[in-house]
């Protein structure tokens, strides 16, 4: 017979085993699936999981996915442990690419050390101006963050795709939805020759040491997991509620805009339609999977990562559409809702009594 | 008729506590029996099985020898076991006839008949034609009763009916069900008020832990030996010697005012008071008539304006919880586990809501977890919690321990005032008698107290001066020596 029993204490083993669970058994099911679509389940997952980075350049494009998943779900860990649902990443990404292109596009015939900073600085700036939407509409006017920020997406879209077919489009770009190229002073240096991974990734390194530093060492960590638990329990102590909302927020949208700074002055190198293949939704999977711990969030991203390269690469060699890696995706965040189940239960099996 | 109710080897096993144990009772009609015990002693458990919202593990129960089957709760009104719960199942904006019509199949005007001679046998008097929200507590009680009679129960229990009530409507309510007990209607009274069994039971059954206890006679008891039978342990009685009555004023509340956005709130009207040194001031009054947002107001949850509240001497109406704190308040809310404390936080984190700049939780905007340890191993220490692991999350705590945890953070900053909202709600009597003690100790070291509390009996033990909140209003403030709990109640009421 078998028996579910509440834990007396959240194990913090399975605290993190859950999302190894989550992973293992999206494996299966994407398995079955393949089976099911008529491949050999094994030779599928081959190319799904370790053709994609079994050599250099793979592992190059590895890191280059994971670069903006890491440091968006950094950004977005912020919000969700401070009980602020910000799920607009990919809004304050297209926003903070779009200021930070713009004023790439002002320097398109300069060279100069200063560029680069300011374009970066430009996009961390327009990530938050754009964070600072739904958190201002939160704080003083009681809206739902959820709604707003999810909203705001779809705004940015469509201003980024009025610009680059109209003002900013390319002049000599034959009609084509895309600004000019940045000059090389706009871009961040390629780390090796012939291959794309870019100096993003220490943008996303250095969030993830911040972002420890402050989650468990500092004051306002400690507010944000005090409010994350209760919003009364921090009216109580006496935190500022309005300002810490704003701040995470601001963060946030700063640590998604660095991200699309990192895509347009990385491996695009201008401005066009398709910046982001939702780097920012996928960054809430990755942000959970990761338990919302920066050290998690790295693993997270890495293997989240690895779902958009081997969905490029079935799509090559097995004629499976791409956004396969969509449902993957889908699937470990559904089965670890479900392993989370663990967390507070146990299953207990009990030979039967007679 | 007699009716014989027979609870045997009943057993109910939640995930970590055992709500049941092996219990077995036989009740008679022509009584009323209480089922006494503290929360979370197994009584409203014992009381979901008989009502049919909770399937036992193991055992039976028989009415008249013959075996039911409770497998849900219409399989009790099925058998003649009518039950009225501590929190009312009504429709509030329906009115007080479409609500008794709804589980009833009986035509409208039968009904209506059967309605009236109910009320009038009994002496009920409510207008069967406006909505619920216009009734008393008392009154929708006692339209829960009703639409238990109207299908001539064999069994009535009653969970814990008094909560809700005034001692004019308790007292009421106890001649009414003294009536059906003599109609031959078998009564199960369930509790952990001794005095109102000492009242009205004839026989009562103790539970601790999920187990029975004792079955005796009431003749038999006092309150004494059912408190000692309740809690398990021999109490000793406090007595709060008279304070020194000081001149030296300390708070000052005046024309606060606060009108809330939320219609599920109170709003809270022209309320003056004043607290001197040395003095604990009582706030009585039912639950839900602004002592909560009186308790908010106080603390600086909710911001007043700034010369309502003064406080040594300064204006602090409109400063934070924080603020008021370096001025040498401390809160402890109602809420130990979603307010007061976070069950899923450590001990010595916990220690850090309350916060002051000298204090040195906090430097630079940097934790400093050396010194909230040490301060928290201190707090342990003073004020008897029992454990000596301050990394222990605090859900792991008994309720009692949790609240010592609380008051003594709050306290060991030795603060001139210190508010609390029914500091001992829910705890067992070893942990109340603890709370208490630390209180009058607190007053007799001149430092003052604000006791918002549903209590009766705790705040006629504590205070120096009481007064009573009904719908946001205070009553004139009492001398303690001068009030008695049937005044309180009456005060309690609304009446003047």
């Amino acid at each position: 017979m078998i028996k579910i029993v509440k834990r007396d204490q959240p194990s913090r083993a399975i605290f993190f085993f859950t999302p190894v669970l989550a992973i293992f058994l999206t494996l299966v099911a994407g398995g079955l699936i393949f089976f099911i679509l008529g491949f050999k389940p094994f030779e599928a997952l081959k190319f799904f999981f370790i053709v994609p980075i079994a050599d250099k350049y793979g592992f190059s494009e590895l890191l280059l996915k994971a670069t903006p998943l890491c440091l968006i779900a950094i950004g977005l860990s912020f919000c969700f442990k401070s009980n602020n649902w910000n799920i607009g990443a990919e809004g304050q990404l297209t926003f903070g690419a779009i200021v930070s292109g713009g004023v790439a596009l002002l320097f398109y015939e300069q060279e100069g050390f200063y560029i680069l900073p300011i374009v970066i600085l430009a996009g961390a700036i327009g990530g938050m101006l754009y964070a600072s939407i739904p958190a201002i509409l939160k704080t003083y006017f009681n809206t739902n963050e959820i709604l707003v920020s999810l909203m705001l997406v779809y705004v940015s879209k469509l201003i980024l795709d009025y610009l680059v077919v109209g003002p900013w489009s390319n002049p000599e770009g034959f009609n084509f939805p895309e600004t000019r190229q940045f000059s090389d002073s706009a871009k961040l240096p390629i780390l090796f020759e012939g291959l794309r991974i870019h100096a993003g990734i220490f943008l996303a390194l250095a969030a993830v040491v911040i972002s420890w530093f402050v989650f468990y060492k500092t004051y306002l960590g400690f507010q944000m997991k005090v409010s994350g638990f209760s919003l009364k329990t921090a009216r109580y102590a006496g935190y500022k509620g309005k300002k810490m909302i704003i701040l995470v927020f601001l963060i946030s949208g700063a640590c998604a805009g660095l991200a699309g700074v990192g895509e347009i002055t990385g491996p695009i190198g201008q401005l066009h339609r398709e910046i982001s293949p939702d780097y920012g939704f996928t960054a809430i999977i990755v942000a959970f999977l990761g338990r919302l711990h920066p050290v998690g969030i790295i693993f997270a991203s890495l293997v989240v990562a690895i779902t958009y390269l081997g969905a490029e690469t079935a799509q090559i060699f097995m004629q499976i559409p791409k956004y396969t890696g969509q449902v993957f995706q889908g699937m470990i965040l559904f089965f670890l809702l479900a392993s989370d189940y663990l967390l507070f239960f146990k299953i207990k099996f009990i030979g039967s009594k007679k | 008729m007699n009716t014989n109710l027979k609870i045997s080897n009943v057993t109910k096993i939640y995930p970590g506590c055992i709500a049941n144990d092996n219990v077995s009772l036989e009740f008679n009609s022509g009584k009323i029996y209480a089922l006494l015990g503290e929360n979370g002693a197994g009584k409203s458990t014992l009381v979901k099985i008989l009502s049919g919202v909770i399937i036992p593990d193991e055992g039976k129960i028989y009415l008249n020898e013959n075996n039911l089957k409770l497998n849900s709760p219409l399989d009790a009104k099925k058998n003649d076991i009518g039950m009225v719960f501590q929190h009312f199942n009504l429709f509030e904006t329906l009115s007080v006839f479409e609500n008794l019509i709804i589980d009833s199949d009986e035509q409208r005007e039968s009904l209506r008949e059967k309605i009236d001679t109910i009320m009038k046998k009994y002496n009920f008097s409510i207008d069967l034609d406006i909505p619920i929200l216009n009734l008393s507590a008392g009154q929708k009680q006692k339209v829960e009763i009703i639409r238990c009679l109207i299908r001539n129960p064999k069994v009535l229990i009653m969970d814990e009916p008094t909560s809700v009530l005034t001692e004019q409507e308790t007292s009421e309510l106890f001649l009414s069900l003294k009536k059906f007990s003599e109609e031959g209607i078998l009564i199960i009274y369930i509790t952990h008020k001794l005095k109102e069994v000492m009242q009205l039971c004839d026989e009562v059954a103790v539970m601790r832990r999920g187990k029975l206890v004792s079955v005796s006679e009431i003749k038999n008891e006092n309150i004494e030996s059912l408190a000692n039978k309740m809690v398990g342990q021999n109490l000793k009685t406090i007595k709060k010697k008279k304070a020194k009555t000081s001149s030296d004023q300390l708070i000052k509340i005046t024309n606060l005012n606060f009108t809330s956005e939320d219609p599920f709130e109170t709003n809270l009207m022209d309320i003056n008071f004043s607290v001197n040194r040395g003095e604990c001031l009582g706030i009585a009054g039912i639950s839900g008539n602004g002592q909560s947002e009186l308790f908010q107001v106080l603390s600086g949850e909710i911001i007043s304006e700034k010369n309502s509240i003064e406080f040594n001497n300064n204006y602090i109406g409109d400063l934070s919880p924080q603020e008021r704190r370096e001025y040498l308040m401390a809160f402890s809310p109602e809420d130990r586990l979603e307010q007061a404390a976070i069950p899923q936080m450590k001990i010595f984190e916990n220690v850090a809501l309350n916060n002051f700049k000298s204090s040195n939780f906090f430097n630079n905007g940097l934790i400093n977890e050396n010194k909230i340890k040490e301060h928290s191993k201190k707090i342990i220490s003073d004020f008897n919690v029992n454990t000596d692991n301050i990394e222990l999350k605090s859900q792991f705590l008994s309720g009692g321990n949790l609240q010592k945890l609380i008051i003594g953070r709050e306290l060991i900053t030795s603060p001139d005032l210190l508010i609390c909202f029914n500091p001992t709600w829910g705890l067992d009597v070893g942990a109340i008698n603890y709370i208490h003690e630390t209180l009058i100790k607190i007053n007799e070291q001149n430092k003052s107290i604000i006791l918002i509390s549903t209590d009766t009996d705790e705040l006629l033990k504590l205070s120096d001066k009481i007064s009573v909140i009904h719908k946001g209003k205070l009553s004139k403030i009492m001398n303690a020596e001068e009030v008695t709990s049937e005044k309180l109640g009456i005060l309690m009421g609304g009446a003047n």
